[in-house]
C-alpha cells in the first residue's frame, strides 16, 4: 500500500517537476514569473485531448503537435508580451507579471468558450494495462510517464551543459549584458528559452492528461500555481530544484490523499510556500547571491 | 416626485460599483509601494465569510459583523505579508495568489460551517435592517415619498456612498502624508529608501495589511448587500478582475483606481453583448496596456494636461 502511494506521489511529482522547468527557465533567463505557463500548459492538454479523441491520432503524434502548437505560443508570447515592455523605459518590474496575466486569462476563457466548461477524457489505448509486482499493481501509463519525464529532464540537462546553444542560454541567465558582449545574440536566446519552456509545458499538458484522464480549462491555474510553488521551494531559475521540488510536493500531495483529507491537497502547495519562505526564502537549493541580483 | 425619479436597478449598479471602487483601491494602496498582491478575492471572501456567520449564528448587529470581517482580513493579511515582504514582489504575487486559492478551497471544504460550495444564504441584508431601524424611530418610506425597496436600495447606496468617500479621503490624506510619502519613496527605489532610514518592511507591511483590510471591508459590505455568497464569487478571477481595475484606470493615481472600477463595472452593462466575452477582453486589455500604456489610462501627467486646460478655460 504504502509502495503503491510512493509509486503515484513519484509519477505526480515528476509531471510537476516538468512543469515547474518551465517557469524556473524563464525566470532563469528573464528574471520573470510567467503567470501564462500555467494556461500555455492547458493548451498543450487540449492539443492532445483533440489529436487522441477527435482526430484519432496515436499517442506520439499528439505530443508532437502539443510540442508544436505550445512552441508556436511561446513564441507569440515572447513576441507581442514580453518583447515590447524589454528596455522600455519607466515600465515597473510588475509589468511583465500583468502582460502574462492577461495571456493567461485569454487562453483559460478561449479555451473556455471552444472546449466548454466541463471535463475532457483523456484515452490512452494502454490506461488499463498494469502489472503486477507482488501485491503492488503499477499501471503502464505510470511508467510511460515517469519514463518520459525523466528523459525530459536529462535531455535538458545536458542540453544546458554541453551543448553550445544551452552554454550561451546560461551565460544569458547569468548576466544578459556580459553575455551579449561576449557575442551571444540574447535576443535569440530569450526567444529560444520563452519557445522551450512552452514545449515543457506542453508535453507536461499530454503527461497530465494521461495521469488524470480529465483536462479542463480551468486545470492551467491549479497546476501553475503548483509549478510556481515548485520553485520557490526548489529556489528560484535553479533547474535541479524544480526536479527535486516537484518529487517533493508530488509526495506530499499523494500522502496527504492517501492518510489524510484529500479536499485539502490543493492546500499543500500554498502552506509549503509560506514555511519556506518564512525559514529558507532562497529556496533549497538556491543561494543567497542570486537573491541579491533580483 | 421622488418615487419616479429612483431606479433599482440603477441604484443596485451603482452599488456595484462602489464595492467595486473599494476594491480597486484594496490593489492600488499596496502597488502605490510596489506591491503587487493578488490576494484581494482571498481578502474579500474572508470579510464576508467573518460577517456573515457572525450576524447568521450569533445575531450580531450587520456594523459589527462587517468591523470584525474587515479586521479578520487585514491580521490576515499581516500573518500573510510578513514573511513575503521581506522578499522582491515577485514573492508576495505568488504568495497572494496562493493565498486566495486556498482561502477558497477552505471555504468550499469546511461543509459544517461555510455550507461547502453551495454557499451561505439568508445573510441578513444592510438596507433591510436600515428600513428596519428607520422604522424603529418612527420614519416611514412613504413619507419622504419613495417605495420601501427603493428606499432600501437608496440607503445601500448612501451608506456605500458615504464609506467610499471617507476611503478616499483617508487615502489621499495619507498620501501627502509622511507615510505617503515613505510609501512612493519605497515604490520608486527600495534600496534608496531604506539608505534614507526608512523601515522598508514596517512601511510595506503598513500599505499591504490596508490593501487586506479595504478588501475584507468591500468582501463584508457585498455579503450584506447581496445576501448569499458562495466560494465562486471569490475566486482569482475575481482577483484578476480586480487588478484589471486598478491597472486600466491608472495604478499611479488615486483617480485612476476609481475610474477603472467605475468604467469596467459599467461597461458590462451598458454593453449586454460584451458581458460574454469579458473576460476575453479583459486579457487583451492587460497586454496592450503593459505594451503601449503601462501606467494605465489616467496618471499624474494627463490630469496636469487637464487642470491646465479646465485653468486656462476660466481665465478667458
Amino acid at each position: 500500500m504504502l509502495l503503491e502511494q510512493i509509486i503515484n506521489g513519484i509519477t505526480l511529482g515528476s509531471i510537476y517537476a516538468i512543469i515547474a522547468l518551465g517557469f524556473t527557465l524563464v525566470f532563469g533567463v528573464l528574471g520573470i514569473i510567467n503567470m501564462a505557463h500555467g494556461e500555455i500548459f492547458m493548451v498543450g492538454a487540449f492539443v492532445g485531448v483533440t489529436t487522441t479523441g477527435v482526430l484519432g491520432w496515436p499517442l506520439w503524434m499528439a505530443f508532437i503537435a502539443a510540442i508544436v502548437v505550445t512552441s508556436i505560443l511561446g513564441y507569440l508570447l515572447e513576441r507581442f508580451t514580453l518583447r515590447p515592455l524589454r528596455g522600455k523605459k519607466g515600465v515597473s518590474h510588475l509589468a511583465p507579471l500583468i502582460s502574462t496575466i492577461g495571456v493567461s486569462i485569454l487562453l483559460e476563457n478561449l479555451s473556455h468558450h471552444i472546449f466548454g466548461a466541463g471535463n475532457k477524457p483523456f484515452n490512452t489505448p494502454f490506461s488499463e494495462i498494469s502489472i503486477n509486482i507482488g501485491s503492488i499493481t503499477v499501471y503502464l501509463v505510470q511508467i510511460v510517464i515517469f519514463v518520459i519525464s525523466i528523459l525530459l529532464m536529462i535531455g535538458l540537462t545536458v542540453w544546458l551543459s554541453k551543448t553550445k546553444a544551452g552554454k550561451a542560454l546560461r551565460a544569458t541567465a547569468d548576466n544578459l549584458e556580459t553575455a551579449s558582449i561576449l557575442g551571444v545574440d540574447t535576443k535569440k536566446i530569450i526567444i529560444l528559452t520563452v519557445v522551450v519552456a512552452s514545449a515543457i509545458g506542453g508535453i507536461a499538458g499530454i503527461l497530465v492528461g494521461m495521469a488524470f484522464n480529465s483536462v479542463s480549462p480551468q486545470m492551467g491555474l491549479s497546476m501553475g500555481l503548483k509549478g510556481l510553488a515548485i520553485i520557490i521551494l526548489g529556489g528560484m531559475g535553479n533547474v535541479k530544484g524544480a526536479m527535486v521540488g516537484g518529487l517533493i510536493l508530488g509526495l506530499s500531495e499523494t500522502m496527504l490523499v492517501a492518510y489524510g483529507d484529500s479536499g485539502y491537497r490543493d492546500a499543500i502547495a500554498f502552506i509549503m510556500i509560506i514555511v519556506i519562505l518564512l525559514l529558507r526564502p532562497q529556496g533549497i537549493f538556491g543561494s543567497k547571491v542570486s537573491q541579491e541580483r533580483r | 416626485m421622488l418615487g419616479e425619479i429612483l431606479n433599482t436597478y440603477y441604484l443596485q449598479i451603482g452599488s456595484f460599483i462602489l464595492i467595486n471602487i473599494m476594491l480597486a483601491i484594496s490593489v492600488y494602496v499596496p502597488l502605490s509601494s510596489g506591491q503587487l498582491s493578488l490576494g484581494s478575492a482571498g481578502f474579500m471572501g474572508v470579510g464576508a465569510y467573518t460577517s456573515a456567520l457572525l450576524t447568521i449564528h450569533f445575531d450580531l448587529p450587520i456594523v459589527i459583523g462587517i468591523i470584525a470581517g474587515a479586521l479578520a482580513a487585514s491580521i490576515l493579511g499581516v500573518i500573510v505579508g510578513i514573511p513575503s515582504l521581506r522578499l522582491s514582489g515577485v514573492y508576495l504575487a505568488i504568495a497572494t495568489l496562493g493565498l486566495g486559492e486556498v482561502i477558497r478551497v477552505i471555504f468550499v471544504n469546511w461543509d459544517t460551517l461555510t455550507k461547502g460550495s453551495v454557499g451561505l444564504t439568508g445573510i441578513p441584508q444592510l438596507g433591510r435592517e436600515i428600513l428596519e431601524f428607520a422604522r424603529g424611530l418612527g420614519f416611514e418610506p412613504a413619507m419622504i415619498g419613495i417605495k420601501n425597496n427603493q428606499f432600501v436600495f437608496l440607503s445601500i447606496f448612501i451608506v456605500l456612498l458615504t464609506l467610499v468617500i471617507v476611503i478616499l479621503w483617508f487615502v489621499v490624506r495619507q498620501q501627502n502624508s509622511r507615510v505617503g510619502r515613505a510609501l512612493s519613496s519605497i515604490n520608486q527605489d527600495d534600496k534608496a529608501a531604506e539608505s534614507m532610514g526608512i523601515n522598508i518592511t514596517y512601511y510595506k507591511v503598513i500599505s499591504f495589511t490596508q490593501g487586506a483590510f479595504f478588501a475584507g471591508l468591500a468582501g463584508a459590505l457585498f455579503a450584506h448587500v447581496i445576501g448569499y455568497i458562495s466560494p465562486a464569487d471569490f475566486s482569482y478571477h475575481r482577483a484578476v478582475e480586480v487588478l484589471i481595475f486598478t491597472v486600466f484606470g491608472g495604478s499611479e493615481v488615486i483617480i485612476g483606481s476609481v475610474f477603472g472600477a467605475f468604467f469596467l463595472t459599467l461597461m458590462p452593462e451598458v454593453l449586454r453583448f460584451v458581458s460574454e466575452f469579458r473576460y476575453i477582453i479583459y486579457g487583451i486589455l492587460l497586454i496592450v496596456l503593459m505594451a503601449v500604456r503601462p501606467q494605465g489610462i489616467l496618471d499624474a501627467n494627463l490630469l496636469k494636461k487637464i487642470k491646465i486646460k479646465r485653468s486656462k478655460g476660466g481665465v478667458r
